[in-house]
């Protein structure tokens, strides 16, 4: 036992531990950036590359770290490289950490849900910022633990690099168990102390763990503020005052329906302005599917149109496409002017050229699902945006919000997570996030089908508000046909990628001409009755 | 949590190591005086390429008597080879750092040009000599460690190992050797013996004391040094072997330091230097061979 203890207190072992960890901090660090590298590479678009890195990741994942690091060792130096024992060793376990941590990283990325992939890039960021903002922090969440496990595997197996004559722990630990011939004591020696370096490894996973948990209790100038600062939000804009609810009366009476010669005169004032959208002769294809067959659709500034149609009818795809979420296969679509997903000069635009051309043409989207941003609080994630990708100060994108949030009813909630926000309240901070940076054009996909029929009704409220008061123009697919009719100034009626009706909201939804249309508006408000009673 | 050796018997090591380093005073003051004497002198003159460099030495330093850690301080290394590598460098004018590696990466690590040399009680084979040069500086022959009373009744790599396992290092030319047997073990009717292959001397000691193994052959001292620390467990089988010659690896690329080196030793043997270094370490079942070169193109 006192040899035991001898052994664990020698300098010469404890000396072994500082070369362990170099060791495992070369490969780990290096593994990081070659990781990083090689995740990206995987993730690439182009075939070319992701094949490369594919390439990579078979060799080194499948092959013993052993080889490496002799291979790094002694046949490099025949080539002319001469590393050192501790970069060689170094060098090999980063080589060979880094397939590891790249398929962390992959998998992390791809376990983001897609939506919010999607809403980022609606909201016109770019690939840079969608990963450093909202994909990488919802994905380092997940991948904690697994990085714990890696950080425990180099640690371990930074001992291979005994093989190549590094004096770390295991080496220093084999050769004095030979000159002493203390086997026993001095192997339970050096496994105590690397069980003290794993566990160091596994402490930080828990700390990393809890302070990245986002529904920890947080306080001002806590440790976890200092390593989330998106989540300083609340320090610094302070709630003014709460609007929810109070607008009943005002709502009643916007709801007040309009007047024939009103709709009339307005209709007439829309057709006389510029063209807002659209869209030439776009065809697009699944396969054999087709979704569009030269599909053609003007929208006019300010106008408010609805698109109706069974599911599956396009609808969606429609709006996707509109901001460039889809391709298609030929046709145009144009947007004020400006020929979407491609440059003045006709090329196609890279992901993040087609973000700036969103900012620029002002097109914001609405979702079926909200997509907030999970791991931002409600006022973040209309803030943040207005910071990153339009470049506002930090006060005048709180002011915004704060603003925004009062007018959706939501002032007193801006601390709160999405997930803590029930679906209407999600998809009215989700209206706000849309609009705040001034969107001339409002893109709804089916923005309340989503909720439970109870909150439809204020999701419809905020949506009835935004169209008389902002003077967006929208393109809303829904089901509800008598908002479509409040609402709407034209309905569209889309069946298998096909316009089949288009007219005055109130002359389609009351006289429909088409049999389709007829049969589809008779289906869906006979089962509408009580998610319309407001 | 115990340890294999007994307390009273690590005190006697101990002080056996201890009274072992005794003479290692006045034989460091003789080391010393070799890089003044005459003929040292006239190499460095010879072969300033060497004076006042660092070369590395590849060893194995898992053989205590030849090359271990000093169990009192263990950032040194010690033995009959680290004293003759830092003899060699007092000659020729040279300092020397050790690089630890596994039996058989000692070869690849010299070709790679990540040592210098190897002094690390390696036989010098025809084989291995196509790898390397090597400069011989003492005959031995291989003695045959088995567990207390050789119950399996081995006498070496003969037809007595028939049906036994032997532990032995990656890269030993005793591999092969046994390895041979096999057909002739058929033919006597007898099963096959096994191998086990390590990568260090220790291992080899401990699948013996573990039961998994019945015997180790190595040199004759490695053996009389495993029998020294387990007395109890251990002992050597009696048996007539080949002589082999340990010698010196050096790069084929560097004839110079080859040539040097066979003077430096020659003088280091002239003046008594290597057997007192011999008696100090207990080698004593080894004798001392004139450098002799060791060359297969």
């Amino acid at each position: 036992m006192d040899l035991f203890f001898h052994y664990l207190t020698m300098d010469y072992l404890l000396k072994g531990i500082v070369l362990t960890l170099e060791v495992t901090a070369l490969g780990l660090v290096g593994g990081f950036a070659i990781g990083i590298v090689l995740a990206a590479m995987l993730l690439s678009r182009h075939r070319l590359i992701s094949v490369v890195a594919r390439a990579y990741t078979v060799i080194f994942r499948g092959t013993p770290l052993i080889l490496q690091m002799v291979f790094v060792y002694d046949a490099l130096p025949h080539l002319g490289i001469m590393l050192s024992a501790m970069i060689a060793g170094g060098v090999a376990l980063a080589l060979n950490e880094a397939p590891f941590i790249a398929e962390i990283l992959r998998s992390g990325i791809r376990g983001v849900d897609h939506g919010q992939s999607a809403a980022g890039q609606a909201l016109g960021m770019s690939s840079f910022v969608l990963m450093r903002r909202i994909i990488a922090p919802q994905a380092i969440r997940t991948m904690i633990p697994a990085f714990g496990n890696e950080g425990v595997n180099a640690l371990k197996n930074s001992s291979l690099a005994s093989f190549i004559s590094v004096q770390e722990l295991t080496l220093r630990s084999t050769q004095l168990a030979s000159s002493t011939f203390d086997f026993f004591s001095v192997f339970f020696a050096s496994g105590l102390l690397y069980l003290m370096l794993t566990g160091g490894v596994s402490a930080i996973q828990l700390f990393a763990e809890r302070a990245l948990d986002l529904d920890r209790p947080r306080g001002k100038g806590t440790l976890l503020q200092y390593f989330l600062p998106w989540r300083n939000y609340s320090a610094e804009a302070q709630p003014t005052k709460t609007s929810s609810g109070s607008d009943e009366a005002e709502m009643s009476e916007l709801l007040v329906a309009p007047t024939r010669e009103a709709r009339i005169a307005r209709l007439a004032d829309l057709a006389k302005g510029p063209i807002a959208v659209e869209i030439q002769d776009i065809t697009k294809s699944y396969g054999a599917r087709q979704v569009f067959g030269e599909l053609n659709l003007q929208v006019r500034t300010g106008e408010i149109v609805a698109l109706l149609g069974p599911s599956g009818s396009g609808k969606s795809t429609l709006l996707r496409c509109i901001n460039r979420l889809e391709t298609w296969d030929s046709g145009d679509v144009l947007i004020g002017g400006h020929r979407v997903g491609y440059s003045s000069g006709g090329m196609v635009l890279s992901p993040s050229e087609v973000a700036r051309q969103r900012v620029e043409v002002g097109v914001g989207m609405l979702f079926q699902h909200f997509n907030l941003f999970a791991h931002l609080t409600a006022a973040e994630n209309i803030a943040g945006p207005l910071r990153w990708v339009h470049g506002w100060s930090q006060e005048a994108a709180a002011q915004r919000t704060q603003e925004l949030l009062d007018r959706v009813g939501l002032g007193d909630r801006g601390d709160a997570l999405p997930r803590h926000l029930s679906g209407g309240q999600q998809q009215r901070v989700a209206i706000a996030r849309a609009i705040a940076p001034g969107a001339k054009l409002l893109l709804l996909d089916e923005p309340t089908s989503a909720l439970d029929p109870e909150m439809v009704g204020e999701v419809l409220d905020v949506i009835r508000r935004l169209a008389i008061e902002e003077k967006l123009t929208m393109i809303i697919s829904t089901h509800q046909l008598r908002f479509a009719e409040e609402v709407a100034d034209r309905v569209i009626f889309l069946t298998d990628g096909h316009i089949v009706e288009d007219g005055p909201a109130h002359e389609v939804l009351s006289q429909p001409r088409n049999p389709l249309t007829a049969r589809f508006i008779r289906v869906m408000s006979s089962g509408q009755t009580s998610a319309l009673a407001l | 949590m115990s340890t294999v050796f007994p307390k009273s018997q690590r005190r006697l090591l101990s002080a056996a190591i201890f009274a072992s380093l005794l003479p290692s005073l006045p034989i460091t003051a003789h080391a010393a005086d070799l890089g003044s004497s005459e003929a040292c002198q006239a190499l460095q003159t010879k072969y300033p390429q060497f004076k006042g460099k660092t070369l590395v030495d590849a060893i194995n330093p898992h053989t205590p008597g030849y090359e271990a850690l000093d169990p009192k301080d263990p950032s040194k290394y010690i033995g009959l080879d680290i004293d003759l590598a830092e003899s060699l460098g007092s000659c020729l004018g040279f300092k020397v750092t050790y690089k630890p590696v596994a039996f058989a990466a000692l070869l690849p690590t010299l070709q790679s040009g990540q040592a210098d040399l190897i002094i690390s009680d390696i036989y010098a084979t025809k084989e291995r000599a196509k790898a390397a040069d090597f400069i011989t500086y003492s005959k031995v022959f291989d003695g045959v460690l088995v567990a207390k009373g050789n119950p399996k009744k081995i006498t070496g790599i003969n037809l007595s190992l028939c049906g036994t396992t032997a532990a032995e290092n990656t890269g030993f030319v005793e591999v092969p050797l046994v390895q041979n047997l096999g057909p002739q073990c058929k033919a006597a009717g007898k099963p096959v013996p096994q191998l086990q292959l390590y990568d260090n001397n220790a291992s080899c000691i401990q699948a013996i004391l573990a039961g998994r193994a019945d015997t180790y052959i190595n040199d004759v001292n490695t053996v009389d040094q495993a029998v020294k620390a387990y007395p109890d467990k251990l002992s050597k089988a009696t048996a007539v072997t080949l002589p082999y010659h340990i010698g010196i690896g050096v790069s084929k690329t560097n004839p110079e330091l080859r040539d040097a080196i066979v003077l430096a030793l020659t003088e280091i043997q002239k003046s008594g230097l290597q057997l007192e270094l011999m008696k100090k370490w207990g080698l004593d079942q080894g004798a001392i061979e004139a450098p002799t070169i060791i060359s297969v193109k």
